[in-house]
């Protein structure tokens, strides 16, 4: 259960609220590369802490991250000619480069300087990993570019696509760090999901549908120990890793890829759920990148041209009532990360947390909310950065384990928990 | 025309939402399992609570009698905050969920059993919090974590007292 002012200030991303100042320290993705995939070509609209923006890639192959309208007399600049080096609207040719500096006013003479003095706001945009990434915040407060295992490794150790999400990002995200849940909802994937099947630890998962959660911090945020009882007297621990303010990375099963999230808020209402597959050793399958086109996994079918997963609220998310009764899914929704969205989604563009009961499977949940209030406070306060900006936080791995009963996981598994190049994921 | 998801995630059909509270008040025992987490629990005490009461076992001691098993009181070592002694099982009578507050490094065995074992015959959920900071050995946080564990639901290493009251608060205590 929240406040709901607490509710507020962490679900609220907007320029100029507080949770939205925090969401503006971090890098954060913002497009797939092959949205902009060559030099002049068509611009992309982006909504991206509320804000509206607009993508392109100039005649230099240069992104530009700007305000979406022409500073003349508003008209979307998505109609824009993207030519010699900048975009211009077709209204009255005003051009913008790619930080948004205005270079040409055709109705204004030339030696006036006019265009000098018109500027859209601008973002970096700066490609990593197959990822387009911006920072939105103090251009002084802007931290090196991110380094989560996923988008460094080789370009084919890694499989990313992003989907809409049609509700607030926090309860989005929430999905991805209550691992309890699971057994439940997913449990009919466990054993056909390409992406999953045949690991020994879905054995423990399916077997232990009560686990107990440990949580403790991790310099960026928390690890989320879910511990479920083995056949022969030890603890088999799933520890999802949640950084600040929206990653989270499930942990793995057997060799497959390992994946996780980005929940990135596009407005109040309306978030993109980044999803990653990577392996840290080899490279993705032609079978396991095909699963992942396919929808398998985490990953989804889309609405042909855009991101929407084809199963999306306004067909009902093509629930069936006969795999539903049968046992093939447990919700009547096919796909993991649909089962997910559907679900989140029910609760309304932002759920009423006064309304909530939680208990004891929800500690994760409880931290993940206190730390991202702590985080909020201190930097409202102090200015203090937060937890996550760090790029050592964003080299960790999640970690799937068998331990002794006397073993603390964090201590047991730290060196699982952290990028170890050359070595692979520890999974069960 | 919509589908039904549709018309019913509309933010506008929020204010059909039934408002009436869909809980009761959840009883819950907070407990200091040692000294060092005692002035943790009274300083929790100052809150504003709904259902939460607070108490101190941090006077556990084994009975003296070598049939310790035999003599040993339920009724001799639970005191609440103004060092009235309570009886346990009483406690757990009226409880929904007994939240343990331990420091790390403390030898929490016995007294961790005693209210595990009984938590457990009277169906009461059992949540832990172990206070622990950077400087905490490794060896000693295992030693208390590996101690609540059997007989918690939910482990929580709290970096500060604020975790605590949050997640307390969560739950509605």
């Amino acid at each position: 259960m929240l406040r709901r002012e607490q509710n507020e200030l962490l679900s609220q991303t907007g320029p100029n609220t507080p949770g939205g100042r925090l969401f503006r320290r971090y890098w954060i993705p913002a497009l797939l590369v092959e949205e902009l995939p060559n030099a002049e070509c068509a611009p992309v609209r982006v909504k991206l802490l509320s804000e509206r923006l607009l993508a392109f890639r100039d005649t230099h192959d240069r992104y530009g991250l700007i305000d979406e309208f022409c500073a003349h007399r508003g008209v979307s600049l998505w109609f824009a000619r993207n030519e010699e080096g900048g975009l211009r609207c077709p209204y009255h040719g005003w051009k913008y480069d790619y930080t948004g500096q205005c270079v040409e006013v055709p109705s204004e003479p030339e030696e006036s300087g006019f265009c000098r003095k018109i500027k859209l706001k601008s973002y970096p945009l700066v490609e990593r990993g197959g990822v387009l990434w911006t920072y939105m915040g103090p251009p002084d407060k802007r931290p090196p570019l991110p380094e989560w295992e996923f988008a460094t490794v080789p370009r084919e150790q890694s499989f990313t696509s992003k989907r809409l999400q049609e509700c607030n990002w926090l309860q989005a995200m929430e999905g991805g760090i209550d691992s309890s849940h699971v057994s439940f909802l997913h449990r009919g994937e466990l054993s056909s999901d390409p992406l999953f099947k045949g690991a020994k630890g879905n054995q423990y998962n399916l077997g232990d549908t009560k686990p107990v959660f440990e949580v403790a911090d991790s310099p960026g945020g928390l690890y989320v120990g879910a511990r479920r009882n083995t056949e022969d007297g030890n603890y088999y621990w799933r520890i999802t890793q949640w950084v600040m303010p929206s990653f989270t990375m499930i942990p793995p099963r057997g060799d497959h890829p390992v994946h996780g999230h980005f929940w990135i808020p596009i407005d109040d209402e309306n978030c993109w759920a980044w999803s990653f597959d990577y392996h840290a050793l080899r490279p993705l399958t032609a079978s396991e990148v095909a699963a992942m086109r396919d929808g398998k996994g985490i990953h989804v079918r889309y609405m042909p041209g855009t991101f929407r997963p084809m199963a999306n609220k306004d067909n009902d998310y093509l629930i069936d009532r006969e795999a539903q009764k049968a046992g093939r899914t447990y919700s009547g929704v096919a796909g993991i990360a649909m089962q997910d969205a559907s679900l989140q989604e029910s609760m309304g563009p932002i759920v009423d947390r006064t309304k909530e009961n939680l208990v004891s499977t929800d500690n994760g949940i409880i931290m993940a909310r206190h730390r991202l209030l702590r985080a909020i406070k201190d930097l409202i306060d102090k200015d203090a950065t937060p937890p996550g900006v760090d790029t050592e936080h964003q080299r960790v791995r999640s970690a799937s384990v068998v331990l002794e009963p006397s073993q603390a996981f964090v201590d047991a598994a730290t060196d699982a928990l952290n990028v170890r190049p050359g070595v692979a994921h520890s999974t069960v | 025309m919509s589908s039904e998801s549709a018309r019913a995630n509309a933010a506008a059909e929020a204010r059909f939402r039934i408002d009436d509270a869909n809980w009761h008040q959840r009883v819950v025992k907070v407990m200091a399992l040692d000294r060092r987490s005692e002035p943790v629990v009274r300083r929790l005490a100052q809150g504003r609570w709904g259902g939460a009461t607070f108490f101190t076992a941090s006077a556990f001691a084994p009975a003296p009698s070598p049939n310790a098993d035999m003599q040993f009181s339920m009724a001799s070592w639970l005191s609440d905050l103004a060092g009235r002694t309570k009886d346990l099982l009483d406690e757990l009578n009226t409880a929904d969920l007994v939240a343990m507050v331990a420091t790390a490094g403390e030898n929490l065995q016995q007294v961790v059993s005693v209210i595990g074992e009984a938590c457990k015959a009277k169906h009461v959920t059992t949540i832990a919090f172990v206070l622990g900071s950077a400087s905490t050995p490794q060896d000693a946080l295992s030693r208390t974590l590996t101690q609540l564990r059997p007989w918690t639901l939910m482990l929580v290493i709290a970096a500060s007292e604020e975790a605590i009251i949050e997640t307390l608060a969560a739950l509605r205590a």
